[in-house]
Parts: structure tokens; sequence; C-alpha cells
């Protein structure tokens, strides 16, 4: 028996340590350091870099202990955390997570509703903005606020080749390329069936796909016409790249292993240079010829942010702020640059002979002519738009097959939440019927305000339901579940006006 | 004469003949199951470039990978997994060994509700409790740099309800040696390590070895609970944060060569106690 209870005692100590664990974070970043407040002082702070950063985060941070005027000394512990798996590191605990770290910008959304970005306030915003060019501010930006510091703005690609397969005549037209590669038994790697590739056909002809977030990092709506006309032309030209022999869904510095051209970014720059040697080519990417007219290929731009975690205690806040000025001006910019071949978002940075010289950023550069800023992306998004390549691709290739598979693509991201007026009007019945439990929506039929559902449902006493608007909790009536008393067959009937709601025996 | 010799001859070279398709297939088995391992040790030795090639003999061949190792986080992360391994191992069998003992030889009024609450708690799958365990952690402080007493704790905390295979191993050793030994005066503590244990090899070396093998794979919990600080990390957890798009092309090849580390010692560990492995996953299935 005195097991079962020291048993049953270390299960009820588990529980209730388990219910006090869950610490608040504060909404509100403090992360100004624009007030004159004293802010000097000795502060522990753990920063995320990737790996290959870690040595040279610390020296920087070193420099700014020496040099800043605030009189802050930062006792810095920097782990290495991939700026690719940032935000799956916070959510997992924002309260332990660093407190500056490197990050990605598709994961600023979900950051911000986790809680682990704190708001750059005025001066920290203003200071961002004149430092740093258009598009990664862009990049740190939901609804009207700053969220992260850029730390670089060359997360976009380009074209890779191998000169002794492309001749550098050929590179400008991708029917040239493909003819190249296909006759030298070579492989193109594009990797097609990933959306941040497969959106670039659609840039290139012209169509658009703006998601609109909040001041809170929630998507209110996207604005998207890959579903056209224009979408249909550049759906033909995915459809050259994926039904030649040639194409390989990649974007890994594949030299070494059979292709001569591969669309990739900055971060294969060293490796590829190595593979290819002498014949090494690299350039912004090909246009693609539908009906005599010539469409220039388009990209994503993106960036990496320095995101600083919300603090309890707003001197220090105050004075991480300033550390993450320092570490995303020009000077540390630069050093990345030279280092690891970061291209900088800093406007005086990007100025630099050497950065200008670089033949990738170069590349990127020219490409930055058809490249569309990344905004904020919903998370979904990407699952649903790579599959236009694999439509494509199993397609019989037929107008009609590419037409298809757009309006899928269409109908899949109007699903994600943009909901037409009428369902977003409409009542239906959820609640216990038919041994459901609440996860079906029933359809009603309205006259005028009188909603009546379309069928009429045999109900036991004691079956509960609700009518709900637009599917969502807003608006539901009664307030409390409507309890049916007598079993019976009935149909459901709402008066919208007073949220009265009556069972009519059928 | 000679007619019944050939058909002698006849089942001889049958019997070669099956007996070359056998082996021939066997070895093309065997190899299919080699390639992997053979590829990863021949790319660990690869040093004219650390990114991935298509081809499978290097064409330089060095030590670089492995040096590259010995410079890298890699050595705390293996003291990390080898001390998780060890303490899990010991403590593991210790309990689980007593358990068998206690429920097989030893008679008492809850022994049978005892029994069934284990196997009923044992059905609730333990990545579900993943989130609080770590709350529990992070609260006793055992997260992050301090992952290795917390997944000691996690590993040897419910080990106890994995008693099956050994108490059906005991329960096939037969009483009356018990017996016999208590009438001579030994005590319960004796009858267990002076008879039962010699008598149980087999299971003993397999409770070892699972409990070691469990920690040194493990990667969703050892990741869940050092997440975001390298001291902390286990071989896996670590080796994966090479993986990224922007480190693999500098640490492919010295990922293989952690790959070979790693496997080293539980390589070395089941061929010497391989014999006594089989017998013990078989052992406990014949119940006496």
């Amino acid at each position: 028996m005195k097991k079962l209870l020291a048993l049953i005692m270390a299960l009820a100590m588990v529980l209730s340590l388990a219910a006090c664990g869950d610490g608040s974070t504060p909404s509100e970043g403090e992360g100004d350091g624009g007030g004159s407040a004293d802010i000097s002082g000795t502060y522990d702070v753990v920063i995320w870099a990737p790996e290959a950063a870690v040595d040279l985060t610390k020296s920087q941070v070193e420099d700014f202990n020496k040099s800043n005027e605030y009189g802050i000394t930062i006792n810095a512990t920097v782990e290495p955390v991939s700026e690719a798996d940032a935000a799956t590191n916070m959510i997992t605990d924002v309260q332990a997570g660093g407190d500056l770290y490197f990050f990605a910008q598709d994961q600023l959304s979900r950051l911000i509703q986790a809680g682990a970005l704190s708001k750059l306030g005025t001066s920290a915003a203003q200071f961002a903005k004149d430092n740093n060019n258009a598009a990664s501010i862009l990049a740190a930006q939901s609804g009207s606020d700053l969220y992260a510091y850029p730390l670089t703005a060359d997360n976009g690609y380009f074209m890779y080749y191998d000169k002794s397969v492309v001749p550098d005549s050929d590179v400008d037209s991708l029917e040239a390329i493909i003819a190249d590669c296909e006759n030298a038994g070579k492989n193109i790697s594009y990797e097609l069936e990933n959306a941040w590739y497969t959106a670039g056909f659609f840039f290139g002809v012209g169509c658009h796909s703006d998601w609109v977030t909040d001041d809170d990092g929630n998507f209110i709506s996207i604005d998207d016409d890959f579903n056209s006309d224009k979408g249909l032309i550049a759906a033909k030209g995915i459809q050259k790249v994926v039904t030649s022999k040639s194409y390989v869904n990649s974007s890994t510095a594949d030299f070494a292993s059979g292709s001569a051209v591969v669309v990739t970014g900055t971060w294969n720059y060293a490796t590829i240079k190595d593979q290819l040697g002498d014949n090494f080519g690299v350039t912004d990417l090909p246009s693609f010829e539908v009906d005599g007219q010539s469409y220039h290929i388009g990209s994503y731009s993106g960036c990496k942010l320095l995101g600083v975690k919300p603090q309890t205690d707003a001197t220090k806040g105050a004075a991480i702020a300033r550390l993450a000025q320092y570490l995303t001006g020009k000077d540390c910019q630069l050093a990345r640059f030279n280092s690891f071949g970061w291209g900088p978002s800093n406007k005086d940075a990007l100025a630099d002979p050497a950065v200008t010289a670089d033949p990738t950023l170069a590349a990127l550069n020219e490409q930055g002519n058809y490249a569309v800023p990344q905004p904020n992306i919903h998370g979904s998004w990407w699952d649903i738009a790579k599959v236009i390549t694999t439509d494509i691709k199993d397609s019989d290739g037929s107008e009609a097959a590419l037409k298809a598979a757009l309006e899928k693509y269409e109908q899949s991201i109007e699903a994600v939440f943009t909901m037409s007026d009428d369902v977003k009007n409409a009542f239906t019945v959820i609640g216990s019927i038919n041994g459901d439990g609440w996860t079906l929506d029933l359809p009603m039929t309205a006259d005028g305000d009188i909603w009546t559902s379309n069928e009429a449902y045999t109900m036991d006493a004691g079956v509960e339901f609700k009518c709900r608007q637009g599917k969502s909790w807003d608006v539901a009536y009664p307030a409390d579940n409507y309890v049916v008393e007598t079993a019976g067959t009935y149909y459901i009937q709402l008066n919208a006006a007073t949220g009265e709601v009556t069972l009519i025996p059928a | 004469m000679s007619k019944s010799n050939k058909h002698h001859m006849g089942i001889r070279t049958l019997n070669r003949v099956s007996n070359g398709a056998i082996y021939t297939l066997l070895a093309i088995i065997s190899i299919i199951w080699l390639i992997p391992f053979v590829f990863i040790v021949l790319q660990s030795f690869r040093v004219e470039n650390t990114y991935q090639v298509g081809y499978v003999i290097p064409q330089q061949w060095g030590f670089q990978n492995y040096i590259n190792l010995w410079n890298s986080d890699f050595k705390r992360w293996y003291l990390n997994t080898f001390i998780i391994a060890l303490a899990a191992a010991v403590l593991q069998t210790v309990i689980v060994l007593c358990m068998s003992y206690t429920l097989s030889r030893f008679r008492f009024k809850l022994r049978g509700p005892l029994m069934r609450f284990m196997l009923i708690l044992g059905m609730f799958p333990g990545m579900l409790t993943m989130i609080i365990l770590y709350r529990v952690l992070a609260d006793l402080g055992l997260t992050q740099a301090n992952a290795v007493p917390g997944l000691i704790l996690v590993s040897v905390a419910s080990s106890g309800m994995g008693y099956y295979v050994s108490k059906g191993f005991f329960d096939t050793i037969p009483k009356s040696l018990d017996e016999a030994a208590r009438v001579d005066g030994a005590t319960r503590l004796q009858v267990l390590t002076k008879i039962i244990l010699p008598l149980a090899k087999p299971i003993v070396i397999y409770t070892i070895l699972t409990a070691f093998m469990g920690p040194w794979g493990d990667y969703v919990f050892a990741r869940y609970v050092a997440f975001g600080t390298s001291s902390g990390y286990n071989v896996a957890v670590g080796m994966y944060s090479w993986l990224t798009n922007d480190q693999i092309d500098r640490m492919y090849t010295t990922f293989c060569a952690g790959g070979v580390i790693v496997a080293l010692p539980v390589t070395i560990l089941f061929l010497c106690l391989q014999k006594y492995y089989v017998e013990g996953v078989t052992g406990g299935a014949v119940k006496g």
C-alpha cells in the first residue's frame, strides 16, 4: 500500500510542478535604447549564432565591451545554433532561449507569436531604417513595427554554371542551357519542387503573391494572382525545366555529381568554386521564351535577422539593444562578409569596394532587378505552392492540365483563411448531432434573418449543439449549448436577429 | 556400379549447386547490408574536400576529418553520451534485476496488482510525457548545460517497469536451488548474487546492453532537454546540428568520421557479447 501511496504522491508532485511551469514573458519590448537613462553595468547574455560565426561573434562582443560609451560590459555565452533552427529552438522554451539570436526571416511570424521577439523601440527602429536597405527592413517588419535587426541581405538565388558545358553566350537563355546540358548528358539542379524556387517563375512574368500581417504577427489576407493568364506563362516555363531529362530537384553543390548548372545562393560559393575551378561561372537567372515573348526568371530575395528576446529587466533590455545595434552595424557586417561572404544589408557596407567586387554578390545584385523581397509568408504556403511543380511534372503536358494545377493552387490558398463573404456570414450547426464530436459544420439556409438547417436530424435527449457564424465562435447562439430535451427528428431554426434557437419537428 | 556412382555424384553436385546459390545470395545480401557502413568509413578518410561527391573511393586519404573532430565540440558530446549511457546501464541493470528477482521469488499481497498496474502504465506512450518531463527538468535546473544528469534521471526513472524479459528468465531457474541455499543459511541477497545471477548471465548482459544502447542513440529527448546549448548535447544532437544547409558542405566528411567513432564502442561491445545477447533475447521467452 505504501508503494502505491508513494506513487500517487509522486504523480501529484509531477503534475503540480508542471502546472506552475508556465512562466509569463513580457509581450511588449523595451529594447529601445533611446532614453538617456543609465544602462551601465555587467550583463550575462546568451547569444545564439551559427557555428561558423561563433568565434567572430565572441570577438565582436569583446570589441563592443571595449568601445561602447554607455559603460556596458557584456558577459557573453555564444552557443552554436543554426539560423535555420532558431525558431524551433526558441519555441521549445522562450525563457531558456538565447537573449540574442540569428534567424532566417521566414521564422519572423512564428517568433513574434511565441513572444520570442521584442518590438524595436522608436529610436532603435530609426537606427535600423537609416542604416539598412529597404528590402531587409521589410523582412524585419510585421504590421508597421520592426521586430528584428537586419544582419544580411544575401538570401536569394541565382545560377552557377560549368563553363565547359554551358558557354557564356548561352547563359541568358533557358532553352539554350537545357539543350547544352541535355547534349552533354549533364544535369540541371534547380529545386523547383520547393516553393521558394517555384515562385521565381511567377514573379518573372509579373505575378504577385502578397500576404498581409497585422501588428501581432497574425496573417489577415492574401493578394495572389498566380492563377491567371500570366501565371499560365510561368507554368509553361516551369514545364520546360521539369520535363527535361536533365532536371534534378536539388539546390546543393552538385557539380561533383553530374550537374552543369545549379541554381542556389551565396552559401554554396566556396564549395562550388572548389568544384569547378577554372570552369567556374556565376550569373543571374536566364530568360525563357513563350509564344515569342521572353521573360526573365525572377526570385525571392531575403535576409538573416538578429532577434532580441523580451527581457524582464528593462535596463538589461536596453543594454542588449545597444549590443544588437553594434552587431548589425557596418563594421560587424563587413567583418562577416570578409570571413564567410555574407552579403551585407547595411547601406555603407554595401558600397564597400570589396563587396561590390564579389562575383556572387554581383550576380545576386543583377538578379535583384527581377527579385521580389520576401515578405512574411504564411507557413502553409510553402507546401501549397510547391505542388504546382509536381502537378506540372506529373501532368500530360496539355494547357488544360497546367490550368488545372494553377486552379488547384488557388483553391488551396483560399482555404487557408480567405473565405468568401457568403461563407463568412453563413450560420452553421455544430454539436454532438449524429454522434459527431463538434467537428462538422452542418449547413443552414437563410430566409431573411431566419436560418433553418438544410436537413432534419434525429437527435436523442441530451444532444447539444450551437449555431455559429463563419465557422468561428465570434458569433454563436445560444450562449450556452442548446440541449435537446425530448428525442425526435427536428429541423434546427435560428433567428439571427434575436439569437433565439428553436427545434421544428420534421 | 558406375550407374549408382553417377547417381551419388548427382546428389553431391546438386548440393554444391544449391549451396553455391545460397552462398551467392547471402554474399549479395551481406554486401548490400555492408555498403552504407563501408561508404561512411571511406568518406571519413576522404580529405580532398569536405562536401558530398559522386564517387566512393577517396582520391586523397588522411586523418584530417578525425583531427577536425578532435578540435570541435565533439569530444564534449561524446563524453556526455558516454556518461549518460554508462550511468543508465549500471543503474538500470541494478534496478531491473532487483525488480525481476523480487517479482519472481517473493510472494506479497500487492504483487499481482502491482504487476498489472505497471503493465497498464507501460502502455502509456512515453513520448507524450515529453513536455511535462521537460517542465519538471527545467524547474529542477536539469536542462541545457545540465542536461546530462537530467537525461540520466529520465532514462533511469521508469526503468523498473522493463522487468518482463528478465523475470521470465528467473522464473525458469528452479526454486529448489534457492531453497537449498536458504537452508544452508544464505540471505535473500546472497541467493540473488551467488545463485541466480551466475545462472542468468545472458540476461544480465542483455539488460546491460539494452540499457546502454537506449541513451547512446537517443535524439528526440536529448535534443529537447539540451536545446540550444552545445555543452549539453549528446552525439546525435550535436552531429545533427552539422547537417544544416549552411554547414553540411564544410562538415560532411567530419560528420562521417563522427559516425565511425560513435559506432565503434557499440560494435565492439556487440561483437564481444553477441553470444550472450542472442541467448538473452530468446532465454526469457521460454517459461518453465
